[in-house]
């Protein structure tokens, strides 16, 4: 049965040196391409993937998985210790790992971001593997009027997550949005905003779009100031294991959190439709707006490093399963391993799940396994790891932008990319200068596009009756409760600070 | 001694065949780059990795390096390929959908696919419509016969699998509603929740949903028989406005998965070129890794690539202006 096939397959990983031995190659390049800023798990997959062709099905698939699976575990490296994320996803990480090592505890950061994202991969691993039954009658009941509405569900995020002023996060939320819908008009196919340039036919890329506003502002302004980050935190030279301890067992302080977020976002990984990047926000935003002390996110609070971090590692499983299962893939990432799958002869569909079920358990437990030789490998060169906080400014800066300028143009070999991600930077640059937020931003350009294409659909499909079904008037009421929830709370200040 | 017998050996077999004289003379100690016109992954990355792994052994000394040039639907890769030099070191492949693109005149587009030099083809890529099992519907007639319009999921607006869409329902009034914006295996997805009732596309990557009883093919937009016991959409058409709409569509996709150059190639270059893409074709362990793959194969050579997209560019005035409303609706 299901229980024995799991079982051997993990037996099968864990005995097999030649798998073992790809497992762990590929977790090596994955630290690299997550800790490089800019490079991340879709680019190593294009990078990766021609070295796969020709190799038996499994071997590779648990290969490229290994590598995808960990880019964003130690890709909260550089978004916690320099603010330079290295993908959407983990630039929900930055909001407070990096203020943390502001504020001196960078260790601390880090130790709390592999404790989530192992506990993230396992928690997902487990959910999935669990729900394997009743996949396919959960994945087929959202259609593209459940996707419009968890998309605005997650654009009603922006308010908790514009910090000070609202006004200002619809600006730069809005502006996201506008950037989101450069490309090809989806109601006509016609050219919107994209000034007759081929290369943004396909849309703004959203690397990076994620890359201007993070990583380029970061590196301006460190030029400017010439200081390193964490130079004016009270351990200057080395960082303790206590401080990873610490870290870690904040998680362990907020396992209720870390659970909640594994089962939402594994479930929101499993809806082909939404992408993983929009799993991590929503994620995030869960984390900040169930807090009991909301104000404290975006200055160093630790459990937004844990919330964004177990949703980033938590929704690949779920991202997985439909593109196995139905040749559609759950995020981004997921598109391109959807093609390396074709590539190795492995055809996803129904059949997976009957004929290869073997498959389907060794790939769920590769994430797993690689996640854990991951961590362990990050924790154990955790103090040298976070001495990149006192890199000296000449040094970090050219480094940061270089890699930064080699992800935005080999994602699509387009050199306007260039031109695009100095414009953009730019902007980002004023942003951070004015005390502007930029999260809205990536929130808008990520779900802005799913937003349009789902609602487009749905009207085509139902007009406007799509409101009227059950999950539609579940989401419905759970959009109105989050802006009831938000008002409610900036007219009622005090309320919910217990902890002070 | 043995190396040096050997080595004779071998340079009297090569010259013993006029092409492969030339081709030693040209290609040895060069590299190749083979762009494939999409990102990493997928059919033609497939179709265009196993050909150049295969094609180096009848191109002696050569090293082909292959290069993913991504975007705007194949456009992006098809102006890398016809802007490289004409020396046959850069050749590669895109989709036939571009032929749409080029008669429409849209824009960005910087080629001339008349004048491109044709190296082959490895494939047919057979157009099929597939009908959803859970819709009710047991045949295309009983589609022809509906009262209401019948759903059609299709990719975007303006792409090929759209314009294909909508000259079916042109060429044979098919009472049709087209849901665009569908990706991939998005469209079998909305059919497997009832949202939607059928759709158009290749076989090839219909065929699991086929498998899984997910569907069935019901109509085939290729005039071939690579779909044994499917109808022809071509004996449904009435007049010639039909037929030649749906010529146009049956001779994109038996042109293929093609791999073409530069114009102005040199003739004994492309020849060369040619003559190694055709024996490439024939070589057992060749066609044992593409059956391994699952891609099919029915290869033809670069005369006739040519010759049909010269064919399928011919259009007069009259189809050209269905297709742009075929394109825009």
């Amino acid at each position: 049965m299901d229980f024995a096939v799991a079982v051997s397959s993990l037996v099968g990983i864990l005995t097999s040196p030649y798998l073992l031995g790809l497992m762990m190659i590929g977790v090596l390049v994955g630290i690299f391409m997550g800790i490089a800023p800019g490079v991340g798990g879709k680019l190593g997959l294009v990078l990766l993937i021609p070295f796969v062709y020709g190799m038996d099905p499994l071997a590779g698939a648990v290969f490229l998985l290994s590598m995808h699976a960990v880019v964003h575990t130690a890709g909260a490296v550089t978004s916690i210790l320099i603010g330079v994320p290295g993908e959407g996803a983990t630039a929900a990480t930055v909001l407070d790992g990096f203020a943390m090592t502001k504020n001196g505890e960078p260790g601390r950061a880090l130790g709390a971001s592999f404790g989530a994202s192992l506990a993230g991969s396992i928690a997902g691993a487990v959910f999935l593997g669990a729900s394997l039954g009743i996949l396919e009658p959960v994945i087929l009941s959202f259609s593209p009027a459940e996707f419009f509405l968890l998309a605005i569900l997650g654009i009603t995020f922006i308010a908790t997550l514009s910090g000070k002023s609202v006004i200002k996060g619809l600006v730069v939320g809005l502006f996201g949005l506008m950037i989101s819908f450069v490309g090809l008009d989806p109601s006509t196919g016609s050219e919107r905003f994209t000034g007759g340039q081929l290369f943004l036919w396909d849309g703004v890329d959203i690397i990076t779009a994620i890359l201007a506003m993070f990583a380029i502002p970061e590196m301006i302004s460190l030029g400017v100031t010439r200081q390193t980050y964490a130079s004016d935190a009270p351990t200057t030279q080395h960082i303790r294991y206590d401080q990873v301890r610490q870290g870690l067992w904040d998680v362990v302080r907020h396992r209720w959190l870390v659970l909640r977020v594994s089962l939402l976002v594994a479930a929101i990984g499993v809806i082909p439709g939404l992408g993983g990047d929009a799993a991590s926000w929503i994620a995030y935003g869960h984390t900040v707006q169930s807090s009991k002390h909301p104000e404290r996110f975006g200055k160093g609070e630790v459990a937004g490093v844990i919330g964004a971090e177990t949703g980033t590692c938590a929704k690949e499983g779920g991202s997985l399963l439909p593109t196995l299962f139905f040749g559609v893939p759950g995020s981004s990432g997921m598109a391109i391993m959807l093609g390396a799958f074709l590539m190795l002869g492995l055809q996803p569909g129904p059949a997976m799940l009957t004929e290869h079920l073997n498959i389907v358990w060794s790939l769920i437990w590769s994430l797993m396994v690689a996640n854990i030789i991951c961590v362990a490998i990050l924790l154990a060169a955790a103090p040298w790891i976070s001495r990149l906080a006192y890199v000296k400014t000449s040094l970090m800066v050219p480094i940061v932008l270089l890699f930064a300028i080699l992800g935005s143009y080999l994602g699509h070999n387009a050199w306007q990319n260039l031109v695009l991600i100095i414009f953009l930077g730019g902007l980002g640059y004023l942003l951070k200068r004015h005390d502007w937020p930029r999260a809205p931003f990536v929130i808008g350009v990520i779900l802005g596009k799913i937003a349009e294409d789902s609602l487009l659909k749905a009207m085509a499909i139902w007009g406007y009756s799509f409101f009227l079904r059950p999950i539609s008037l579940v989401l419905i009421a759970m959009i109105i409760g989050s802006i009831v929830f938000y008002i409610w709370r900036q007219r009622n200040p005090r309320v919910g600070i217990v902890h002070g | 001694m043995l190396k040096r017998v050997l080595s004779m050996a071998l340079g009297l077999a090569i010259s013993c065949s006029p092409a492969y004289a030339a081709d030693s003379e040209m290609f040895k100690g060069k590299t190749i780059t083979y762009i494939i016109a999409t990102g990493p992954g997928g059919g033609y990355d497939s179709y265009g990795r196993l050909l150049s792994r295969f094609l180096q052994k009848y191109l002696p000394g050569t090293r082909i390096l292959v290069k993913n040039v991504p975007g705007a639907g194949h456009i992006v890769g098809a102006n890398t390929i016809y802007a490289a030099r004409p020396d046959g070191l850069t050749f590669g492949t895109f989709n036939t959908g571009l032929i749409y693109d080029q008669l429409l005149q849209r824009g960005g587009v910087k080629f001339d696919l008349s004048k491109f030099g044709y190296i082959g083809k490895a494939s047919n890529d057979t157009r099929a419509l597939v009908i959803s099992t859970k819709s009710g519907l047991h045949s295309f007639d009983e589609v022809l016969k509906s009262k209401t319009p019948v759903k059609f999921a299709a990719s975007g607006i303006g792409s090929a699998a759209y314009i294909e869409t909508r000259i079916l329902q042109n060429a044979l009034n098919v009472p049709i509603q087209i849901v665009p914006g569908f990706d991939g295996n998005e469209g079998e997805m909305s059919m497997l929740r009832n949202e939607v009732v059928a759709e158009v596309g290749t076989a090839n990557s219909l065929e699991p949903f086929v498998k899984n009883r997910g569907g069935f093919f019901a109509l085939a937009l290729t005039d071939s028989d690579s779909l044994p016991g499917v109808p022809k959409a071509m004996t449904y058409a009435k007049d010639e406005r039909a037929k030649r709409l749906l010529n146009l569509v049956s001779t994109l996709s038996l042109i293929g998965r093609l791999t073409a150059g530069p114009p102005g190639m040199p003739p004994a270059t492309l020849a060369v070129l040619r003559e190694a893409f055709t024996a490439t074709m024939k070589d057992p362990a060749y066609i044992a890794e593409a059956k391994r793959l699952g891609l099919p194969l029915d290869p033809a050579s670069g005369d006739k690539v040519e010759a049909m997209v010269k064919q399928a560019l011919a259009q007069p005035p009259e189809t050209i202006a269905e297709l742009k409303r075929a394109a825009s609706q």
